[in-house]
């Protein structure tokens, strides 16, 4: 792991179970919009939403 | 911090995956907050700027299994459909998008949306209330225009995304914005902290914990119902999940994306809209060049290799944040309006706009994770 990293890595991983629990829902809540076959959502829903994505991080991943 | 090692964001694409339009400066809005500086003139793109761009852009988006045209303003609806069309019309193989403020669309513009698939982002600032500074020309608030053209988005239910400008970030606001965007029926929000760059020079150096707490309730507000796709707290999850598998450091992009943006004159200025129509002793009009005068791809290519004039200041930028920044493999660096509109120049490292929307969104993203 790059040693820049690891602090803010520390940082997510102190955020411990609470952050475990809320990524599964999450995970859930993009598949679920990716089961759902609406052009509009899905695991590229920023691509769709906001090609001007340059605002978070330069480009739509 | 020593020896950083992020991998990503090195160097400039010699390939978009987007371009900006501004098919004219003028907005029939004056937004307290707006950076634009030419919004009160009508000067409108002609059909040859058009043309000379999609002789790029086509071949990209041939290319490409996306290819997305932004039409950004001023207000892009403002120069009529007609004029939109013929400006669109050299494209092919393309997505394209509108960003629009949504006070002149009605059933006629529905109409064109849905025939020519036109994606629609709405301007939209929240309830009444919250929407003081969004106004018309004469100072009555746009906020009853803006519902009337969502109300025509939705009678031909064509979806719709919506930005959110936040002008006061601050505890107890994030709930109340979230329930406005669910009953709007949006399917999609970014959230926009207010940004000291082009003519707005009001002060954005918000309180880190009240911009933290904004965060945290908002990341509550979607986790209660998460129907709505919510741009920065989503994205915060990714990464954090990211950094938990080990994979974080390949989230950011290889390479910075030129987003080339062409003025309504077809001048071309790469990575930051912002900077087009403005002009500084040291940098000049911020332009790359015109696609008048040379093809985009040329213009792109040259731009990306040679790295002239602030654009190398940019990267050199890029490469300080790298250093010194422990958040950079969220962010990417600082983007350059901001560092040119708050240091005066593109090499500096952390803005208002670093702290207020990537740290204390990350920040507040892992503090309510913490407390549930």
């Amino acid at each position: 792991m790059p040693e820049a990293t690891e602090p803010i890595v520390e940082r997510v991983r102190a955020a411990g179970p609470g952050l475990v629990a809320m990524l599964a829902e999450a995970e859930r809540t993009w598949r679920s919009r990716a089961d759902g076959g609406d052009r509009t959502a899905g695991w590229r829903p920023f691509e769709d939403a906001f090609p001007t994505f340059y605002q978070f991080t330069n480009r739509p991943r | 911090m020593s020896s950083p090692m992020w991998s990503g964001m090195r160097g400039i694409a010699v390939v978009p995956s987007y371009v900006i339009m501004q098919p004219t400066t003028l907005c029939n809005l004056d937004c307290a907050y707006c950076y634009l500086p030419l919004r009160a003139d009508d000067r409108r793109m002609p059909v040859a700027v058009a043309e000379a761009v999609a002789g790029s852009v086509n071949t990209w988006a041939a290319q490409s299994p996306r290819f997305s045209v932004v039409w950004h303003g001023g207000e892009p609806t403002s120069v009529g459909r007609g004029r939109l069309e013929r400006l669109m019309a050299p494209f092919d193989g393309v997505e394209h998008h509108i960003q629009t403020n949504a006070t002149l669309i009605d059933d006629a513009w529905c109409e064109y949306f849905a025939e020519h698939e036109v994606r629609v982002g709405v301007s939209v600032d929240g309830p009444a209330r919250l929407a003081e500074r969004r106004v018309l020309r004469s100072g009555a608030l746009a906020y009853d225009r803006i519902l009337g053209g969502i109300a025509a988005l939705r009678r031909h239910g064509i979806p719709f995304a919506a930005l959110c400008v936040v002008s006061d970030p601050r505890p107890g606001l994030a709930a109340e914005l979230y329930e406005f965007f669910l009953d709007l029926g949006c399917y999609a929000l970014g959230i926009n902290v207010e940004e000291r760059e082009g003519v707005n020079a009001r002060g954005t150096g918000f309180p880190g914990g009240a911009m933290r707490t904004f965060w945290a309730e908002l990341t509550a507000a979607w986790r209660a119902d998460p129907r709505i796709e919510l741009r920065e707290i989503e994205w915060a999850l990714r990464y954090a999940g990211a950094a938990l598998a080990g994979t974080d450091d390949q989230l950011l992009p290889r390479q910075l994306d030129p987003i080339p943006a062409i003025g309504q004159d077809g001048r071309v200025v790469l990575l930051s809209p912002e900077l087009a129509g403005f002009d500084d002793p040291r940098y000049g009009d911020f332009s790359s060049g015109n696609v008048l005068d040379r093809p985009l791809h040329e213009i792109v290519a040259h731009a990306a290799q040679t790295s002239q004039g602030w654009i190398g200041e940019y990267l050199a930028g890029v490469e300080a944040c790298r250093a010194s920044c422990r958040y950079f493999g969220f962010c990417g660096g600082a983007h350059a309006s901001n560092r040119y509109f708050e240091h005066g120049r593109f090499d500096g490292t952390e803005t208002d706009h670093c702290r207020n929307s990537k740290i204390c969104l990350l920040e507040g993203v892992l503090e309510y994770a913490r407390g549930h």
